[in-house]
């Protein structure tokens, strides 16, 4: 397994390099578009007064959701953060509940208990949703250590961001996941900033990798600027912890466009950084390839755009036309009652 | 159909905004997720990245003008559009109408569960009516200090709280108190409510009561059985005041001799702690050698000088107190005396004596110095002549040759029996006694 | 009957358990090779081998989320605290995740396991390993938390614990893990939330639970002498909260303490004395009070920390207090 430590990307008017046939490409585009509007729209409803709370965009790192989704097996695990729609949209949970989750809604994801910040969708795969910095990381490596213990054959991704690399528990999960050879791959979404601060001034180095050793686990590092490539590589983390079940920690460089939360403005990058990431941005790579080396037109993929925008308004409309919880939903789900 | 883009709230605290700068202006085109301008929230200036694509038809909102939250800012559309249409037919900020529409779900939620909680307080209405009955019956014990238990009693007999005295820490009406209470009333309905249950042997005078008017608390008497210890001594001590004649003579001692001789003895003993009490009993069994009056009893046949001198030391024992006998007290140590009265006190305490180690005292000392007692005066043990009663060691000032110096001073007082001897022999006895005390070493010679 | 241990107690319904279902594992700090710092898992390891019996290093906030996560996942971990002291390094693993998962996931996940381990004071630890974890524990929707004092109790509520669905805190004593007591033979289970009543009386209520009860026992014998005679009950769960049975108690006598190992502020305590305000006040002739540490943090020096911990003296004195006795 490579570990290219500062991963020179390819040029970025080279399509040849990450991008495949027009099917493949067409199809990521649109999950990575269907994400990009379902935030989008988010954010206006957010706008609008008709979601609180916080609210935490993933535009710019929508490649990895739908990577991680191409490389899944049946019996896999993708455990996230906060920061957890793009991977909703891309498992396969519908819009619709996702948005009536944030809108606080009967018909969320989980019943309007949970909000933005703490999606679960077991039957797509997505197990959380976990809005306590770092302290998923254990959870997660007690899924590789059940994986292992039942001898089930699954891989549990564990996403976390670059601002859980200084907490205690994400230490922990991997000393163990280390100590035991679980099944589990960490994949740390470098997106270079702690909430506001950033990586170089949160963490003492620069390359999360150099750290891999140290739990015995072996590494990848690159910046994501397309979908095929991610998941190559994501895939061969997954074959290395599944067929020698031990872990693998991937470092993703990537961006994310809008500041930490909705609130945030995110005055502390400069306008330059946001330009140069921007012409990273897989979605807008991967619209170009489509025009440049697929031969599509402006007009065909503005038709897709439309229809995006479309499936994600109704979601809008779902979640606005849904009712809250009943007052006695707030009683559910404490315990588990005897079946 | 053209769009009409509005100002949108872009913290969860924003109530209005400014456009700071526009990026685009009339004719341009937008992409989605595009920059279109800046804008003032109440936290920073921050970009607002549009939701809508298409031309700019009309900017509706300058820079610098403060907008409501969803007032319109400007207008997006297909080339050649009429802006000011769309905007006419625009119904106003998306902000408003829907959260009407928003609120009126929650609102049915609450109903329903104001519903939910009517019944339950009906159901506590039901189940509460005498609470009630019972708070607007009776305001005025409002500040009468009882338990919840003692008041439900009180409300459930009828009963004046403020009628029942209260028992309790405070004068806090209790349980007890109100059951004696009812109890009462039951034994003289005539007089119920405004008579308070009494003890048969404090009958109330109707003016015990405190400052708010209430009476005060009273509590039973407890009969206790007399036991055989108490019995006797009330048979012996009533005997004693009743036949003797008593006459007290306090003497004080000082003591600074004695204590010096107790530290240094107690530095070279083994096996022994002499104590100031030891040291009393070795030097009154010596005096009393040397004033055979004073060991002696009065019958009415003639007065016994008695031949030996058996010193009974008074023990306080749990129910009263006995006189174990320390035999031959002149012709023993001190070591000696220390060990028997060590051995007699814990058997004492233990109600292991047996009677012969109680009788036979020729002489009593009864020591309280260790409650801090100054002097007091005892009862004459019959068959005996004099009981010694000996307070408290303690450094006070006293005058000598002119001088205020500390001494420790102890204050012996002989009670004596006048029928065997006189104020004088009392006298000597007791000079002897500080002779010895106020000067140890004399008992060397 | 056979008299066991109270560690034999625990360690015979984590081995029927573990026979019983293969999902069931035990997992901590030398709980395999050591046998448990308090022998609890003797004999475990050589049973079951290291699939399930499985040392952990020192990292609790690791090895408490690999058991939620393998909760989630299907398994039935047995997770062993040293001693809940050291489970407060773990506390967001319990309090965020095991407590909240099955209502965060809208009841899609659910974590079936148990913490277990010595809780209190013990003798002589200093401040930081002489802590009550009940009160933060009990005071969080979507646990169960159960205090045990006797080998019966311990063995019937364990199972119970391990076969539950839900998080279960378990709590136990260092200084009673050699209470003997009789244990049958055959399979028994103790649900949760039943109170037992060690000592009946008709005086004074003495609520209690894990290292409270002997004391409580103590200061009901003392009382009796005095002629006071106590209703012992003993909670063994904190929640869910038996409080029927406290309460047609309290009806019945009319006054109550609660005596506990602990701190005064705000704990378990509290909750009881405030339910039995809420549902009892009528009943009540005195104040409810309470028999526990002194509010300061645990001293080391033998002599302050008597001082601060709970005797049947103090138990005695309260229930005195409560009686009226003069």
């Amino acid at each position: 397994m490579t570990n290219d430590k500062d991963s020179p990307p390819a040029d970025p008017g080279n399509y040849d390099a990450y991008f495949t046939s027009k099917e493949n490409d067409l199809r990521w585009y649109r999950e990575m578009l269907r994400i990009r509007r379902f935030e989008e729209m988010a954010a206006r409803s957010y706008t609008r007064g008709k979601i609180s709370g916080f609210l935490h965009l993933y535009i710019g790192q929508e490649a990895i959701a739908v990577a991680t989704k191409e490389v899944l097996e049946p019996q896999d695990r993708v455990v996230s953060t906060y920061r957890t729609h793009g991977f909703a949209i891309a498992l396969g949970s519908s819009p619709g509940a996702c948005m009536a989750e944030m809108y606080g809604k009967a018909t969320g994801l989980v019943a309007g208990v949970g909000g933005s910040m703490h999606f679960f969708d077991r039957d797509n795969q997505l197990w959380g949703g976990y809005a306590i910095i770092g302290n998923h990381v254990p959870v997660a490596t007690g899924h590789a250590f059940a994986s292992k213990y039942l001898g089930d054959d699954g891989v549990t991704f564990c996403f976390l961001g670059d601002g859980a690399l200084a907490i205690g528990p994400t230490h922990e999960g991997w000393t163990l996941a280390g100590l035991w050879k679980l099944p589990i791959v960490f994949v740390v979404e470098n997106n270079r900033y702690s909430m506001g601060t950033p990586l170089e001034r949160s963490i003492p180095v620069s390359d999360v990798t150099v750290k891999a050793p140290g739990y015995n686990m072996a590494s990848d590092r690159f910046r994501v600027t397309s979908v095929a490539e991610t998941a190559e590589r994501l895939a061969a983390a997954a074959k290395l912890a599944r067929e020698e079940s031990r872990p693998v920690l991937v470092e993703l460089i990537t961006y994310r466009f809008r500041g930490h939360s909705m609130s945030d403005p995110a005055k502390y990058r400069n306008r330059d950084e946001v330009a140069e990431s921007r012409s990273w941005d897989p979605l807008e790579r991967t619209y170009n390839a489509l025009m440049h080396k697929h031969g599509m037109t402006e007009e065909a993929l503005e038709e897709l755009d439309d229809e995006v925008v479309a499936e994600m308004e109704a979601a809008v409309e779902f979640a606005e036309n849904s009712p809250v919880p009943e007052p006695s939903a707030r009683f559910k789900n404490i315990l588990v009652e005897e079946s | 159909m053209a769009t009409v883009v509005e100002l949108p709230r872009l913290t969860d605290t924003m109530e209005e905004g400014v456009i700071a700068q526009w990026h685009v202006a009339v004719g341009d085109k937008v992409k989605r997720g595009q920059v279109i301008a800046e804008i003032e929230t109440d936290k920073a200036t921050m970009e607002f990245e549009s939701f809508d694509a298409g031309i700019v038809l009309k900017l509706v909102a300058e820079e610098g003008e403060t907008l409501e939250l969803g007032a319109a800012i400007a207008v997006f559309g297909k080339k050649g559009e009429d802006a000011a249409a769309t905007l006419a037919a625009w119904k106003g900020g998306g902000t408003a109408a829907p959260e009407a529409e928003a609120e009126a779900a929650p609102a049915a939620a609450e109903q329903a569960e104001q519903a939910e909680q009517a019944e339950k307080v009906e159901d506590a209405e039901e189940a509460a009516p005498a609470a009630e009955a019972a708070s607007s019956s009776s305001a005025e014990d409002e500040r009468i200090p009882a338990s919840p238990l003692a008041r439900r009693l009180a409300r459930e007999n009828d009963l004046e709280l403020s009628s029942i005295p209260g028992s309790g820490p405070h004068g806090r009406v209790i349980k007890a108190d109100v059951i004696k209470a009812a109890d009462a009333t039951k034994a003289s309905p005539a007089s119920a409510k405004q008579e308070v249950a009494r003890p048969k042997s404090t009958p109330a005078t109707g003016k015990d009561v405190d400052h708010d008017g209430r009476p005060y608390a009273s509590f039973e008497d407890r009969p206790i059985k007399l036991t055989p210890m108490r019995k006797t001594i009330a048979k012996r001590m009533t005997q004693s005041k009743r036949d003797i004649p008593h006459i007290n003579l306090t003497i004080p001692i000082f003591m600074d001799a004695a204590a010096a001789v107790r530290k240094e003895l107690n530095g070279v003993l083994s096996g022994v702690k002499i104590s100031f009490n030891d040291i009393l009993i070795y030097a009154v069994a010596k005096a009393l050698r040397a004033h055979p009056r004073v060991n002696a009893c009065y019958t009415p046949e003639g007065l016994i000088e008695y031949g030996d001198v058996h010193v009974g030391v008074a023990v306080a024992v749990e129910g009263g107190l006995v006189v174990p006998v320390v035999r031959f007290a002149d012709q023993k140590t001190l070591k000696r005396i220390s060990l028997d009265i060590r051995d007699l006190g814990k058997r004492a305490k233990d109600k292991s004596l047996k009677p012969d180690e109680m009788t036979g005292s020729t002489f009593t000392v009864s020591n309280l110095g260790m409650f801090g007692i100054e002097s007091f005066t005892a009862v004459i043990n019959p068959g005996e002549g004099a009981i010694l009663a000996v307070g408290r060691i303690a450094d006070e000032a006293v005058v000598e040759g002119g001088e205020v110096v500390i001494r420790k001073v102890m204050r012996a007082t002989l009670c004596s029996d006048h029928r065997v001897f006189d104020g004088a022999d009392n006298a000597r006895f007791l000079a002897t006694l500080k002779k010895i005390l106020e000067a140890p070493m004399s008992l060397f010679t | 009957m056979p008299e066991i241990q109270i560690r034999h107690a625990i360690r015979d319904a984590m081995r029927e358990e573990m026979t019983r279902d293969d999902r069931v594992f035990l997992m901590g700090e030398e709980v395999g090779h050591y046998k448990g710092a308090y022998k609890c898992s003797e004999g475990l390891l050589e049973e079951f081998g290291e699939r399930r019996v499985i040392d952990t290093p020192i990292a609790e906030t690791g090895f408490a989320g690999v058991g939620i996560g393998a909760a989630m996942a299907g398994l039935r971990p047995i997770i062993e605290f040293m001693t809940f002291n050291f489970s407060a390094v773990a506390f967001d693993q319990i309090l965020n995740n095991a407590a909240k998962i099955h209502h965060m996931t809208n009841g899609q996940h659910s974590v079936p396991m148990v913490f277990r381990g010595p809780n209190a004071g013990a003798h002589m630890l200093g401040s930081t390993h002489s802590q009550a974890f009940e009160p933060f524990y009990a005071h969080i929707p979507g646990l169960i938390v159960v205090a045990v004092a006797t080998p019966y109790d311990a063995k019937g509520l364990l199972k119970t614990a391990i076969r539950d669905p839900n998080p279960v805190i378990f709590l136990e004593s260092e200084l009673m893990y050699g209470v003997k007591g009789e244990v049958p033979e055959e399979e028994y289970l103790i649900p949760f939330g039943v109170a037992d009543t060690k000592r009946a009386g008709d005086d004074v209520t003495v609520i209690t639970w894990g290292q409270g009860v002997p004391v409580a026992l103590k200061a009901a014998e003392l009382a009796a002498e005095q002629g006071i005679e106590c209703d012992v009950i003993d909670l063994r769960t904190l929640r869910p909260l038996d409080m029927e049975s406290v309460l047609e108690s309290v009806r019945r006598t009319n006054r109550a303490i609660v005596l506990f190992h602990g701190w005064p502020y705000g704990g378990v305590g509290c909750e009881i004395i405030a339910q039995i305000q809420e549902k009892a006040f009528d009943h009540l002739d005195a104040p409810v009070l309470r028999v526990c540490y002194e509010d300061v943090p645990m001293p080391y020096a033998e002599n302050l920390e008597n001082l601060v911990l709970p005797t049947p003296e103090r138990g005695l004195a309260a229930i005195r207090e409560v009686s009226y006795a003069r």
